[in-house]
């Protein structure tokens, strides 16, 4: 059994690297499959907060706007590289969590007066940014080097789509070890009953905290890697819309599921844009009603996410060599 | 917390392949040199039997009301085109127009501009509309050599040293320009001189653009700026806003709004009964739209607004292109369309000369950057349908030649009023209106 593990283990990440193989010069492909694997990311690094920790955070796009400032701003001033850049976006991302975790879970902020809260910041960045003339302001920033592996400026979207790679396993990997540390259950009983795991002794603001620090982290660091593929940064990036869509791929893939979010975002993102690709240039808003409805539709039938659905499935269609594997 | 099922996440993990497989694979792998042809470049090689031609516009969204309108003008366009025999120089090859929406974002920009390309090979991309999804999606136009004739008009965007990039559309800085001049200017016919001048802009890189050409054209008209305010383009409340612009006492206002804020101030001047002498937006979005009329109902009247497409020029081209937009939406184009309109034409023409000059190889994008170079047109349907009578571009890929209109509501309806010699009635100044 173990054996069979690492072999499918192997097999799994063998998959993921020979894929843009399958795309060869097909650039669409390539940005669809890093696309999705951004959102993947977001969405993965959501399921600490939002699926383990029960907090419906909605600030996603403010955690991605600061690291893509950052990683940004360091580039055009310093010249600093996004290899390094990244890093230090994900840590401003961190101080910004701890300077923001720090009263809401002080103040005990919590369910809709959270996810309230968390969107407002948002907007408030946005708008800080705009008025912030030397970082930011109304107009585009373009980063420079295109095509230099250097400043991370490719022109292909391979290497991008292997920083995603790199970036998801350790979003799921993190997730996984969280789920298994004390952090972790700590974070499922107070996302379960937030009064009643207090009363049994957990530490609910440390915990919560930290699930938060963790997530802004990651969130952070893909800012960076974002406005390096996107080309520029734009107080636009502190974006509502995205911040959202983290929140719905997190809760439609499956909360509290390490892969649920990252199915959510292959199977969203990649249907959203098969129907824009095909149905939006003709029938303009068509493709989101259709969209619109599907998630509707999930959240009926599958309120615990989609990857519960896929799970049954697959559970009745390999019963018999599911068995047999228990058997060995 | 549920752990992984190894032998589950390798079956979704052959689930995403194959869903991304049918996503992303091309749908159609023809290059325009692929295809059957019905007539061929004078050293034997083949040319396509049609040339397609990408709209890439904001089509869902909250730009959608701009890109929905620019694809039609496009649409019209290229029946236009056609039906006047395609592309003569090349053997009268047709133009053949494919869409599709670049939605509100950069990532969703830069994918439908992989995916047009992907899918359709076009030899030019119309539209973006947005900046910010131009500077994503022109990467992309880069990177594959193909024409982008952008409409998104903030200045910046011809100044990020894209080879394939051109703007036939007056940017908008020089609406800005255009809205100080005209109003200087029609002052002065009127015999009330101005002096004084209010500057409003939302905060977008458009509204900046608009606002430092205004900044710029007082200056050099030697006008004192009594007040200036940007802000949020989502803008809830303007009455602190009047109320200052009201303290200030300027003798006009020069604005560059979005659409609702555009309502919002113009029902607020109305409701505090604090009208300035004349108020004129920059940058079509704002007074003058027909969305904007619609909603404004009488208070729309003496509002001007610069635009980038005339729709009264007095040309046999130019009417034709009004009444079918009629007929096909109900109203006259909006800036949107009209821009989309004469670029197409402004193509047409660049590959016409792309055909004579380069007869070998008419679609190679390095010989139609050439031709678009070396486009001097002071005469044909796009000069027809075009602000000015002159278009040609520099390296950078503006027009030299760009200039704006200015539109004013008069009983309701739209009507040019500057330039004075194009003008299809005499502006309304000052207001009747004003209170100061």
């Amino acid at each position: 059994m173990k054996n069979l593990r690492i072999v499918s283990l192997l097999f799994l990440i063998l998959l993921v690297l020979i894929l843009p193989f399958f795309f060869r010069s097909n650039q669409y492909g390539m940005i669809l499959l890093t696309t999705i694997l951004l959102y993947g990311v977001l969405a993965t690094a959501w399921n600490i907060i939002g699926g383990m920790a029960g907090q419906l955070d909605l600030a996603a796009g403010a955690y991605l706007g600061l690291g893509a400032f950052t990683t940004g701003t360091l580039l055009l001033r310093f010249n600093l590289t996004p290899w390094i850049g990244i890093f230090v976006g994900g840590l401003v991302a961190v101080l910004f969590a701890i300077l923001v975790g720090l009263p809401l879970f002080r103040f005990k902020v919590k369910e809709v007066w959270y996810a309230l809260s968390s969107s407002a910041l948002v907007e408030v960045l946005r708008i800080a940014f705009i008025m912030w003339e030397k970082i930011g302001g109304p107009v585009e920033r373009y980063l420079p080097n295109y095509g230099s592996a250097l400043y991370m400026r490719f022109s292909s979207y391979i290497p991008y789509y292997y920083i995603m790679v790199i970036l998801l396993f350790a979003s799921l990997f993190v997730n996984y070890w969280i789920s298994r540390s004390k952090l972790g259950y700590y974070l499922i009983a107070l996302g379960d009953d937030e009064d009643a795991a207090e009363v049994l002794g957990v530490n609910v603001r440390s915990s919560k905290l930290k699930a938060l620090v963790i997530y802004a982290f990651i969130v952070g660091l893909t800012g960076g890697v974002y406005a390096c593929i996107y080309g520029f940064i734009h107080p636009n990036f502190f974006s509502s819309p995205l911040s959202t869509e983290v929140a719905i791929l997190g809760i439609v893939g499956g909360m509290g599921i390490t892969y649920g979010p990252l199915v959510g975002a292959v199977l969203l993102v990649s249907m959203r844009e098969l129907l824009r690709a095909n149905l939006g240039g003709q029938l303009e808003s068509l493709y989101l009603v259709i969209y619109s409805v599907v998630l509707i539709l999930i959240v009926l039938f599958r309120p615990r996410g989609i990857t519960t659905l896929l799970q049954d499935t697959f559970n009745k269609l390999f019963s018999r060599w599911v068995r047999n594997n228990h058997a060995e | 917390m549920k752990r992984i099922g190894i032998g589950k996440l390798i079956v979704l993990a052959t689930t995403l392949v194959l869903v991304l497989t049918s996503c992303a694979a091309p749908q159609q792998t023809q290059t325009p040199t692929q295809t059957a042809s019905p007539s061929a470049t004078p050293t034997g090689k083949k040319l396509p039997d049609k040339i397609v031609v990408g709209c890439l516009e904001p089509l869902t969204g909250a730009h959608a009301i701009f890109g929905t309108e620019a694809k039609v003008g496009m649409e019209i366009a290229v029946k236009h085109i056609n039906e006047a025999g395609g592309i003569q120089s090349l053997g009268g090859i047709p133009l053949e127009l494919v869409s599709e929406d670049a939605g509100e974002t950069a990532d969703s920009a830069k994918l439908g501009a992989e995916s047009i390309i992907s899918k359709h090979h076009p030899v030019a991309i119309l539209g973006l509309y947005i900046s910010r999804m131009t500077v994503a999606a022109s990467e992309v136009t880069e990177r594959e050599k193909v024409i982008l004739v952008a409409d998104a008009l903030v200045d910046s965007v011809t100044a990020m040293g894209r080879q394939y990039l051109f703007r036939p559309a007056p940017k908008a800085s020089q609406h800005g320009v255009t809205a100080v001049e005209f109003v200087v200017q029609t002052a002065t016919k009127a015999g009330q001189p101005v002096q004084k001048v209010a500057i409003l802009n939302e905060d977008s890189s458009f509204g900046r653009s608009n606002a430092v050409g205004a900044l710029q054209a007082a200056l050099d008209n030697q006008l004192t700026v009594v007040y200036q305010k940007e802000y949020p383009y989502d803008i809830a409340d303007v009455s602190s806003i009047v109320s200052e612009i009201s303290a200030a006492k300027p003798d006009f206002v020069v604005h560059c709004p979005y659409f609702m804020d555009a309502i919002l101030f113009a029902k607020t001047f109305r409701e505090f009964n604090q009208i300035p002498k004349f108020i004129v937006g920059m940058g079509a979005c704002g007074y003058t739209d027909p969305e904007s009329i619609k909603a404004l109902g009488d208070t729309a009247n003496y509002y001007a607004n610069t635009y980038s497409y005339n729709p009264a020029k007095n040309t046999a081209q130019n009417k034709k292109f009004v009444e079918d937009f009629k007929t096909k939406v109900g109203h006259i184009p909006t800036e949107a369309a009209g821009m989309n309109y004469y670029a197409m034409w402004v193509l047409k023409e660049a590959l016409e000369l792309s055909g004579k000059l380069f007869p070998d190889d008419p679609l190679n994008p390095d010989n139609l950057r050439q031709a678009f170079l070396k486009l001097d047109l002071t005469s044909g349907p796009a000069v027809d349908t075009y602000p000015t009578n002159h278009i040609a571009f520099t390296p950078t890929g503006d027009n030299p030649y760009a200039r704006a209109v200015v539109m004013q509501v008069q009983n309701g309806e739209p009507k040019v009023v500057w330039p004075f010699d194009s003008a299809e009635a005499e502006p309304v100044y000052p207001r009747p209106d004003a209170t100061y």
